[in-house]
């Protein structure tokens, strides 16, 4: 008869202590690296958000019509509303990703207009920042000076909207700086901003960006795009324009 | 309390960690799922340089951190048992270090990262009682 095979020894509760000892020092190690990483990779910029300091965004919208809050002709059949708040990170990804190819698409060729709805709920630098683009279309270039805004956004409420960042701002898009402070602060805006926050409210706006189509002088209609990038808002747009 | 109840309410903990970090994950890839609200700082801390570490989301890691959870707790051995406890010590010292970033660094709140940090807590307790239990199940 061969011998029965032996039942191993069941493992000590110091040895199983040992290893859960080594487990907890093998995480705790992997925690170190992770951070470490982390600090290296990112701990550079010490905002923690990227921020670049390029003014001068006039040259996509060189030739396309500016009124006010408004871009592209009048006698276009589509106007997108885009509600935006100048803090907004997701706004700033949008002006850097589709907006470009829907100004060069379906806004210089005079299908399609945009309208900035400019909201300030995130706090006293959204408030800041949007008065004086608003005051910017006063003087026909609050798209270029928007583009600069987010160019240059900086964290949430840090106090980033500087008078000296909107007067370098200012000069860059060729705005008469004085007039522009003046506009900014004047009941006129207030009554806009007043204005936009209502037709908010009223449309349902959850937060920013919110976009809405209107076709003509109908109902706008809000969409909501698959992703921030032009090969999202095309089906939409085209749509609209075939009516 | 039994052993099986143990597992099962790591189970519980394990799926709400993978509902959390897995949202976390999906806005990463799609932030047009993310509007900016007045209710807090997800899409800041979403944007920083701290979301990603070496071109992987921080969220894709919890997101694979609490899947391992729930196999393991599945698998339930002796060395399974071992490894949800070092996955909780982790989990629970990175929180640690993201809470600390989002306070003094990015100066801005996300609600779903605080989230998936509060349903760390369970999972390390309920690690914590399961591996003393079968510690005391030998001694």
């Amino acid at each position: 008869m061969p011998p029965k095979p032996r039942k191993p020894p069941p493992r000590r509760p110091d040895a199983r202590k040992r290893n859960l000892l080594i487990a907890a020092g093998a995480a705790a190690a992997v925690v170190a690296a992770l951070v470490v990483v982390s600090i290296v990779v990112a701990g550079g910029d010490d905002s923690g958000t990227t921020t670049t300091t390029n003014g001068g965004s006039a040259a996509l919208f060189d030739g396309i019509t500016q009124e006010g809050a408004e871009l592209g002709s009048q006698s276009a059949p589509v106007t997108m509303i885009q509600f935006e708040d100048l803090q907004c990170p997701i706004c700033r990804a949008y002006q850097e990703d589709g907006f470009p190819g829907i100004v060069d698409e379906y806004v210089r060729p005079g299908k399609v207009k945009l309208r900035f709805a400019g909201l300030a709920f995130l706090g006293q630098d959204s408030e800041k920042a949007l008065r004086y683009a608003l005051a910017a279309g006063k003087q026909g270039k609050l798209w270029p000076y928007v583009a600069d805004l987010y160019a240059n956004q900086g964290d949430e409420n840090s106090g980033w909207v500087t008078d000296d960042l909107l007067e370098r701002l200012a000069g860059e898009n060729g705005l008469d700086w004085s007039r522009l402070k003046t506009d900014a602060a004047s009941a006129e805006v207030t009554q806009e901003i007043d204005a936009t926050s209502a037709e908010a409210a009223r449309r349902q706006v959850p937060g920013t960006p919110t976009f809405f189509v209107q076709i003509g002088d109908g109902e706008p209609y809000v969409v909501q795009p698959s992703s921030l990038s032009i090969d999202a808002f095309r089906p939409i747009l085209d749509d609209a324009l075939d009516g | 309390m039994t052993d099986r109840a143990l597992r099962a309410g790591l189970a519980v903990v394990a799926v709400a960690g993978i509902a959390v970090a897995g949202y976390l994950t999906y806005v990463h890839y799609q932030p047009d799922a993310l509007i900016c609200t007045s209710s807090g700082g997800c899409e800041t801390v979403q944007e920083s340089d701290y979301a990603e570490l070496a071109g992987i989301p921080v969220a894709l890691l919890g997101l694979i951190a609490w899947v391992a959870v729930l196999a393991l707790v599945v698998w339930d051995s002796e060395l399974a048992r071992t490894l949800v406890a070092a996955i909780a010590l982790g989990a629970a010292g990175f929180a640690i270090y993201l809470i600390v970033l989002q306070a003094f660094v990015i100066d801005a709140w996300c609600i779903w990262c605080l989230v998936n940090d509060l349903v760390i807590v369970p999972l390390l307790a309920v690690t914590t009682v399961w591996r003393a239990w079968s510690l005391r199940e030998v001694d």
